[in-house]
């Protein structure tokens, strides 16, 4: 059987006439069914906690000079480094699906005068400003642009 | 049509008997046509008469008859048996303190639902001779996928918030405020973003989608919770340009 | 403290909304490249040379840029890992952890805002 959720979940303000059985959470969570990706998706965020970390330490490199950009190249050769990296990438790949999926739904159906477009225009201009900022990126940091 | 033999898994739970819930199985001969409802009234009323659950409709307008069904929230009389296995497991909603049996304690939610406040709100009544208000139809499309909430429940049931943050507002009370906060006819906005950003804030919400998924109505009260953040972070944006406090 | 976690919430949504959406539109490309491209030596390092990579993030846009890149993806972090926290039961010190987390998000901002400003 499930395990007990929080003692006072859903908690009535009035005294109960009978002692009543405590909550219990549903038995497929956290990684049962549906909730396996949920729990992953919470997860990622100790990857761009150390994504972002990471990041800063780049740039702050960048502000140290060449010995330190150097340095800090040699550094990100190392293994352990390209194994974060390739679990960022599949973590922010993860995240951008399921966002993008949850994303049109989330816009109030107006603000002011203003609606957002359709659904489906929605989703189709996230994918095409991921996949052309993404683009435009690897381009000009691989030194095919500027 | 005979010969189609079902197991149902029940939790049981007697406060004057049980220390704890426990399951108790029912086998008996279904009809491959039936709805989960339909074998748990058959063994009330020809096997177990001291089983309780709660029902009434029967076609899924009332909401009364939500339970967890091989552990996931169902609408019982919408759950048709062929949706399951040989063997059927049946309890409780999850998330909810058991009165008896598969029946839960609902207070809890009612006292949520009261704090937003989901009735029509006006600065000043319209009188009687002014006549009805009027709203076009799209002003009504607006808010009406959100009015088609049954207070059923397994929204609660689902979400991990809920399980884990007793003040939470949660999913169906969100919707039904956020309901009247798209009506044209409603203006207490600025009175249920107190309660959105109060102590049950819908910032609560971790967008695990879960409530619309089981929602039987097609409520997405996921898309209300998500939309109820927008507007929150448009209010507190614009209380720096129209400050609040003593309504005007 | 609770009640200023309670007022600050819109804001520390949006930072973490914008962690995942500009978060994961600017990561993808970033951690391609940097961190993957180049490392394993499918792109020549010298494209990003201390003097290219310099030239780069000087400019206006460069350090926008980087700063988004190390400042969002932070609060997405911080949000979710006490979403994580919470779902697994740690409702009870949920403003000590919630404070701790967006000070950390926080400082990486403040870092991250000196980091752009000294290139």
């Amino acid at each position: 059987m499930a395990r007990p959720a929080h003692p006072d979940a859903m908690k009535s303000s009035r005294p109960s006439p009978t002692r009543m059985a405590p909550p219990q959470m549903p038995p497929q969570y956290p990684m049962g069914g549906r909730y396996r990706a949920y729990t992953l998706f919470d997860a990622t965020g100790f990857v761009y906690l150390l994504v972002g970390l990471l990041a800063l330490r780049v740039v702050w490199a960048l502000g140290n000079g060449p010995g330190a950009w150097a340095q800090l190249q040699a550094e990100l050769q190392n293994p352990v480094y390209v194994a974060f990296h390739l679990l960022a990438l599949l973590s922010v790949l993860f995240v951008g699906v399921r966002f993008f999926r949850l994303f049109p739904k989330a816009q109030p159906p107006r603000i002011g005068p203003a609606k957002p477009p359709p659904q489906p225009v929605i989703l189709g201009g996230l994918y095409a400003a991921w996949l052309g900022v993404t683009l435009l990126m690897a381009a000009i940091l691989s030194g095919g642009l500027l | 049509m005979s010969g189609n033999k079902k197991t149902f898994v029940i939790t049981r739970f007697d406060p004057d008997r049980d220390e704890a819930p426990r399951q108790q199985s029912y086998e008996i001969e279904v009809d491959p046509r039936w709805k989960v409802l339909d074998a748990l009234n058959h063994i009330k009323d020809e096997v177990d008469p001291t089983l309780s659950h709660r029902w009434s409709c029967r076609m899924a307008v009332c909401g009364s008859c939500g339970m967890m069904v091989d552990g996931k929230p169902s609408l019982t009389c919408k759950d048709s048996l062929a949706n399951h296995g040989d063997t059927v497991e049946v309890a409780p909603l999850a998330n909810f303190p058991i009165i008896r049996d598969l029946v839960v304690e609902l207070e809890g939610f009612l006292d949520k639902l009261k704090q937003v406040k989901p009735w029509i709100i006006r600065a000043k009544e319209r009188a009687v001779e002014e006549g009805t208000h009027r709203q076009s139809p799209a002003e009504h499309q607006e808010f009406k996928q959100f009015s088609m909430c049954i207070n059923c429940m397994l929204c609660y049931s689902a979400c991990p918030v809920v399980a884990n943050e007793p003040d939470f507002l949660g999913p169906a009370a969100i919707a039904l405020g956020h309901r009247y906060n798209l009506d044209s006819r409603d203006e207490g906005d600025a009175e249920r973003q107190e309660i959105f950003r109060g102590e049950g804030t819908v910032f609560s919400c971790s967008y695990a989608n879960e409530c619309s998924e089981v929602c039987p109505k097609n409520v997405d009260p996921a898309a209300a919770v998500n939309q109820a953040k927008f507007r929150a972070v448009i209010d507190w944006a614009t209380s720096f340009v129209v400050p609040r406090g003593g309504e005007g | 403290m609770k009640q200023w976690l309670l007022r600050l919430e819109p804001i520390i949504w949006l930072l973490f909304g914008q962690g995942i959406l500009l978060g994961t539109l600017l990561l993808t490309g970033w951690i391609l490249v940097v961190g993957l491209a180049i490392p394993l030596g499918l792109v020549p390092a010298e494209a990003l040379s201390y003097e290219r990579a310099h030239a780069l993030a000087s400019s206006l846009v460069g350090r926008l840029v980087l700063l988004a890149l190390c400042a969002l993806p932070l609060w997405k972090g911080a949000h979710h890992i006490r979403s994580l926290a919470v779902d697994f039961g740690g409702g009870e010190r949920d403003t000590a952890l919630a404070t701790c987390l967006y000070a950390i998000a926080s400082v990486g901002s403040l870092l991250a805002i000196a980091a752009v400003i000294r290139l």
